[in-house]
Parts: structure tokens; sequence; C-alpha cells
């Protein structure tokens, strides 16, 4: 029998180049094949689940309890499928900005009070005022629950944006064993008793190594805490004049360097300052909850919480909360979903607060259950009178400037008003220039 | 096979990587150069607009871009240098010792081994002015150094760990260098009577020129795009003393979104490294 394979055998070439036409077209395949997987999205037709993407950057232990809840939630709601997805705070803003930009914006996401302004101008959250009443058959949210600074803290021109998950205020770490053994019973509350720990260290050992009554640790906070303390503010209501070298943040920052000058604290470090705290060798510090599963894995540190001491003329502190957002445009299943979703993250966040965070909900901070955490508590105390970063688009380049100005004057390298005077005429300069360039609406191009 | 097939297929091999390089480095470094001619916020509600040259003259008008160009000049200058006497000295002890080259070999790659965060971890904790392990030892006999808490000091301190970072790196390439030089040279030196250090003068350093410009040109690219290492010890200070370019662009493009002047930076550093880079291969050549 001819089977028609034998004749390209007595034909050399027009196999071999049907073997590459063939080879051609499984590639082609490979590639559409490939493409198509691409390109398929999860399906949102009316029988299935409707999947929400949910983005964010607790990558700590903080993300854990989230895919706690998160996993609660699903199993609750079999109609919507939460996807989760986390990264480091730095790469997740750039990842979501593109995103955002090229319309891939996941539908929740999580944006800090402090980063709200930036987004809000490039039209990239959902204004959620409609939502909040719940028209049927959403789930309202009781605004009431809720601590009047912070909820407004979420508002971009008086259009609420986002939904405060939580709130992690600069609190005030003690080493319990250090102040008891320097007979100090109680945390400080003044600035007498907090420079009475100061000189009672100053210059004092133990086995052979320095002991601190306090370190600055993060400049930018402890300094934003401090000159709110003495009555400062960093810009003007309007967010157009930076007040930086105004007299009360002069006076702050005076006295911070003072306290260096002095040998009561040491040279400055920055964050690096911290493991001191962790070495048990330094007896008070101000810094944020996300420090504190660093401490609880140190059982041999006798460490406390307790509210800032009022340095200044009146108690203030700095804080920032995370907030929760939707991308712009949802509609139908999907924006009933994510709502759904957030409102649940809300009524959940007594449970968030076991990664370190302060719930905003009032009455989640009144159970006996955020009672027994300790320093969350503590530093809960300080949520009637915190203040928020700036909250204007032109945040980056504003920090920029005030992280250099306190670090000249901390050092010593310049006197604070000088070090505060050249940050303001350098943030003004960024101010004009985002005016000039930034300005809703667009310019016109060119002729 | 024909010509046609062959040149297809052999664009079929080289494909995986072609579609890589172009895609994900060509493209993007054509588009790079595009944008450092355009003002683009990416936050910003106005359009991306032709610029002309003004994202470059406000660099070479900027303050800050000068500053972290010192800083990275600054790096280089510390950091190749030493690097290579460093990695040299090593190689050309580890050639000469006749048993468990392999262990030390080892043990001075290990160190690069590591990822720069970790990396950047540990010695920032060494460092520490007041907390540190290097301070605690150096206070027994009465001595603190400021590692990276003073402006003269912190560069140098950069410089230091990156040596133990990168030189077994360096240290590697060299040694297998050495270990390409034929001995009977050596033989034939010693029975002239060329002593150890005309030795090394007049027969391994010549052998061993390509390879020696080989890591000071990769050293020399490196060092000017150093980011990593300061940016997790000393996030650029103290006092934006070791804030170096890459960290500079990097803030201006992903924390200040400001595209097109991120990039028209980018492109200013690819022609100094390109400057520089073919420099010494010039100098390398016409020594040969």
């Amino acid at each position: 029998m001819k089977t028609s394979h034998e004749r390209p055998q007595t034909q050399g070439p027009p196999r071999s180049e049907f073997r590459m036409r063939l080879l051609r077209v499984i590639l082609l395949l490979a590639l559409l094949a490939g493409g198509f997987f691409l390109l398929q999205r999860p399906g949102t037709t009316a029988s299935e689940a409707v999947t929400l993407r949910f983005w964010n950057g607790f990558t700590g232990p903080d993300g854990r309890t989230m895919l706690k809840i998160i996993r609660e939630f699903n199993q609750q709601n079999p109609d919507i499928r939460v996807l989760m997805q986390r990264m480091d705070w730095g790469t997740y803003y750039n990842k979501l900005f593109v995103a955002s930009l090229g319309g891939r914006a996941p539908e929740v996401f999580v944006v800090h009070a402090s980063s709200l302004p930036r987004f809000a101008r490039a039209n990239l959250l959902e204004p959620l005022g409609p939502l909040i009443a719940g028209p049927a058959p959403l789930p309202p949210l009781p605004v009431n629950d809720f601590d009047p600074n912070v909820w407004r803290a979420m508002e971009i021109n008086h259009v609420q944006m986002a939904v405060p998950l939580d709130i992690h205020p600069l609190g005030m770490f003690t080493n319990e064993r250090l102040l008891r053994e320097g007979g100090f019973t109680q945390p400080p509350t003044n600035r007498e008793e907090f420079l009475a720990v100061l000189r009672h260290f100053r210059n004092r050992n133990a086995d052979g190594a320095p002991v601190w009554g306090f370190v600055f640790t993060t400049f930018r906070t402890n300094l934003m805490a401090i000159m709110a303390q003495f009555g400062g503010r960093l810009v003007s209501e309007d967010g157009q004049r930076c007040l930086l070298d105004s007299e009360p943040n002069i006076a702050a920052l005076e006295f911070c360097a003072g306290l260096i000058r002095e040998g009561l604290t040491p040279r400055p470090e920055n964050f690096n300052a911290w493991i001191g705290f962790r070495q048990g060798r330094v007896a008070l510090t101000f810094e944020g909850l996300f420090l504190l599963s660093d401490l609880e894995k140190q059982p041999e540190l006798d460490f406390g919480g307790a509210p800032l001491p009022v340095l200044g003329k009146q108690a203030a502190t700095w804080a920032d909360s995370h907030g929760l957002c939707l991308s712009p445009g949802l509609a139908g299943r999907k924006r009933e979903a994510a709502w759904r979703f957030i409102t649940f993250l809300s009524d959940h966040s007594l449970q968030w607060a076991r990664a370190g965070q302060i719930p905003v909900r009032i009455s989640l901070r009144e159970t006996p259950e955020f009672a027994a955490m300790r320093i969350q508590s503590a530093f809960a105390r300080q949520i009637p009178y915190v203040r928020y970063s700036p909250r204007v688009p032109f945040i980056f380049e504003f920090f920029t400037e005030f992280d250099l100005a306190v670090e000249r004057a901390l050092r010593g390298t310049l006197p604070a008003r000088e070090a505060l005077e050249i940050a303001t005429r350098r943030i003004n300069k960024a101010i004009e220039r985002d005016r000039r360039e930034n300005a809703a609406p667009a310019r016109s191009p060119a002729p | 096979m024909t010509s046609r097939t062959r040149r297809f297929s052999s664009l079929l091999f080289l494909a995986p990587h072609l579609i890589l390089f172009v895609g994900f480095l060509i493209l993007p470094l054509i588009f790079g150069l595009g944008l450092s001619f355009y003002r683009w916020e990416m936050l910003s509600p106005a359009p991306p607009a032709p610029a002309g040259l003004a994202n470059y003259t406000e660099a070479l008008n900027d303050e800050y871009f000068w500053r972290a160009l010192r800083a990275t000049l600054y790096f280089a200058v510390l950091a190749v240098p030493c690097t290579l006497a460093l990695a040299l000295g090593i190689a050309v002890c580890l050639n000469n010792i006749p048993r468990r080259q392999g262990f030390y070999r080892a043990a001075f790659l290990l160190p690069t081994m590591m990822s720069v965060s970790v990396v950047g971890i540990l010695w920032r904790w060494f460092y520490s002015n007041d907390f540190g392990l290097f301070n605690a030892w150096l206070g027994r006999i009465g001595i603190t150094i400021p590692w990276i808490s003073d402006p003269r000091f912190a560069m140098p301190s950069i410089v230091l760990m990156t040596l133990w970072w990168t030189v077994g790196g360096s240290m590697l390439v060299l040694l297998a260098g050495l270990q390409q030089i034929p001995e009977s040279y050596y033989e034939a030196a010693s029975l002239d009577g060329a002593g150890r250090w005309a030795q090394f003068r007049y027969i391994t350093l010549p052998l061993l020129r390509p390879v020696l410009l080989f890591v000071v040109v990769t050293g020399l690219i490196g060092a000017f795009q150093v980011f990593g290492q300061t940016f997790m010890v000393t996030r650029g200070g103290p006092e934006l003393s070791t804030r170096v370019l890459v960290q500079y662009i990097y803030e201006t493009a992903f924390n200040h979104y400001r595209m097109g002047y991120g990039a028209a930076m980018s492109w200013l550093l690819f022609l100094i490294i390109a400057v520089f880079a073919a420099i010494q291969f010039r100098l390398g050549r016409s020594q040969r």
C-alpha cells in the first residue's frame, strides 16, 4: 500500500519545509494560547461570585491578621470573593498609581490620610457620600461611631473620599525597669517630669555601656508631634503657604536641639536609635505602634506605653490612618460588593487591632477586649488631640525639606531658625511650581 | 537550508532573550529619552506636555542634583580603587596558598551572596553611634567613631561596608585571571633572577591588564549606580551627605512623581557613565 508519508521520504527538501511550517504553526498557536489566558478575566455574570481585588501594604504580621478577616468575610458572603494583594508601601503606591492611571485599579485599596490629596487630585478615588447613608440594599455606616477628627481626615474639599480603618498615633514607649530603678513610679506627663528623667540618666552607665533617658528616633514624626505641642502649624489652612518658620515651630525645634547640646540625649541618628530602646538602654522614646510586634518578641524587655508628655503648651501628637478607598466608576453588583466589604472591615476592626492598630470605631474601643490591649489603649487616649501630616498634594517635597531642616538643627549644623527659614523658602517654591504646573483644569497645549 | 530559513531559525533561538532585552531595556530606554523632553507629573490633572530642554536646564541649576552627583563621585573615587587594591591583594594571596584555597575563596565570596537589605540592616546596627557593635568594641579602648552620624564619616563608612560586601566578586574574577598566567613565565623569570616584586610588576600586572580593565569598568559603572547601600544604611543622610544620584532620581520619579525630570537626570547619569567608561577603554587599549 502506498502511504502518503512515503512520498516525502523520497523528496528531502519539501519535508523539512513542511516541518518548518509546522513549527511556525505550533509557535503561533502557543503564542495565541498564552495571550488568550492572559486576556481572560474573572467573570462577573449574575450567577457567579463577584471578585473584588483588595490591595494594601500590610506585609508584616498585620497582613496575616487581615487575611484572616478576609477569609471570614468570604465565608459569610459566598456571592463575593475578595482577593488580597500586599506589597511593601513604597512599591505599593507606585503600582497603585500606575494601575489606576491605566484604568486597572483594584476595586478596593488602602491609602494613608497623608497621601489622600494627591490621589484625589488625580481623580483616582470614588466619592463615598452616596454610599455612606446605605441606600437599600447596602448596609449604612454609623458615622457617629467615628471620632470626628479622624473621620474628617478622610475628607477632601468636604467630600468623603475614604473610610478610616484605624489610627496609629505616635506614643511614648517606656522601659519600665529603667524608670523603676531611677525612682520614677509614673511615666512623665509634662516637661518637668520628662526633663527629670533625662537628667537622671545623663552620663549614666549600666554594665559598662551608657544608658539614656530619651533618644530621638524618627525625626519627622517626633518633631511634627512636638511642634504641634508648641502650637505650631506646618502649612496654612488653604494649603497654599508653608508656615514652618513660624515662632512656635522654631521654639519647638530649638528645644529639641537644646536637649542634644546639653547632653541629655545622644547625637541624633534618626530611626537607627530605636535599637537602643530594644537593647534596654533607653528609658523613653516616641514611636509608633507598628513597632509593638518587635517588642513583643523580647519577653525580657519590661516595656510600657503612655501618651506623649506635654513638652510645649498643649497636648498633641502626630498620627496617620489607613483609609479604605473605592476605585471610581464601579457600578452595579461590584459597587455593592465593594461597599459591603468596606463596612465589614470597619465593623471588624477590633480584630484588626490585634495587629497593633487602634480601631477608629468608638464602640469597639469601649470593649473590655480593647481595654486589655494595654499599649494600644494607652496610645488611644491621645485620639482627641492627634494631628495628621499636612494634607497637601506637595507632601513629598514638603517632607524632603522638613527632614533636612530638622536634621540640620538637631545636629547643630544650623540654628533652628535658619534651618526652618531655608526649608520654608524651598517648600514655598515647590508650592508655586505645583500651582503653576498642576493647576486644574489642564492647560491647553501651546499653539 | 536557505539563508532565509537560517536567518529565521537563528532569530528564533535568539528570541527569548531578544524579546526581553528589547521589550524591557531598549524600548524603555528610548521611551525614557523621549520622556526627558516632556513635563509629566504622574499625579497631576495636567496632561504631559512637551518641555524642550527645560528638564535638563533644571537639573543643571538644581543644587540637589549637584550635591547628589558630588556624593556619587566621592563614592566612586573611594570605592573603585579600594575594591581593586583589596581584591587584587586577596587574589594574589589566595593564588599563592597551596591548600584550602577553595575554602578561603568561598569565605571571601560569601558576603556577596547576601541581599543588600540584609547587609544594610546588619551594618546599620554595627555602625550605630551609641548602640552599635563597632563603637561598643572601640569604647573599651576609649574611642568612639561617629560612623554614620557625621557627614565626614558617613560616605567612607558606606565604602567600608561596600568593600566587605562586594570585594569577593572582583577577587574571584582576578583570581581566575591569575590562574590563566602560565607557571613557566614565573619559572623563567626566577631563573633570570627576578624577585617576587619584579615578577608581580613585570609578569602578573601586564598579563592581568584585560581582567583589571574589566574589574575597573564594571566597578565604576556599579559605583555610579550605587543606591542600595546608602538607602538601607543612611537613607541619604546625615544632611544629604550620602544621598547619591540614583536615590535622588528615584525620589524625584517615584516619590514626587516627576517622571520627566527623573528621566532627564537618568540620561545625564547615563552620559556621565558612558564618558568614564569610554575614557577607561581608551586608556586600557593605549597601554596595551
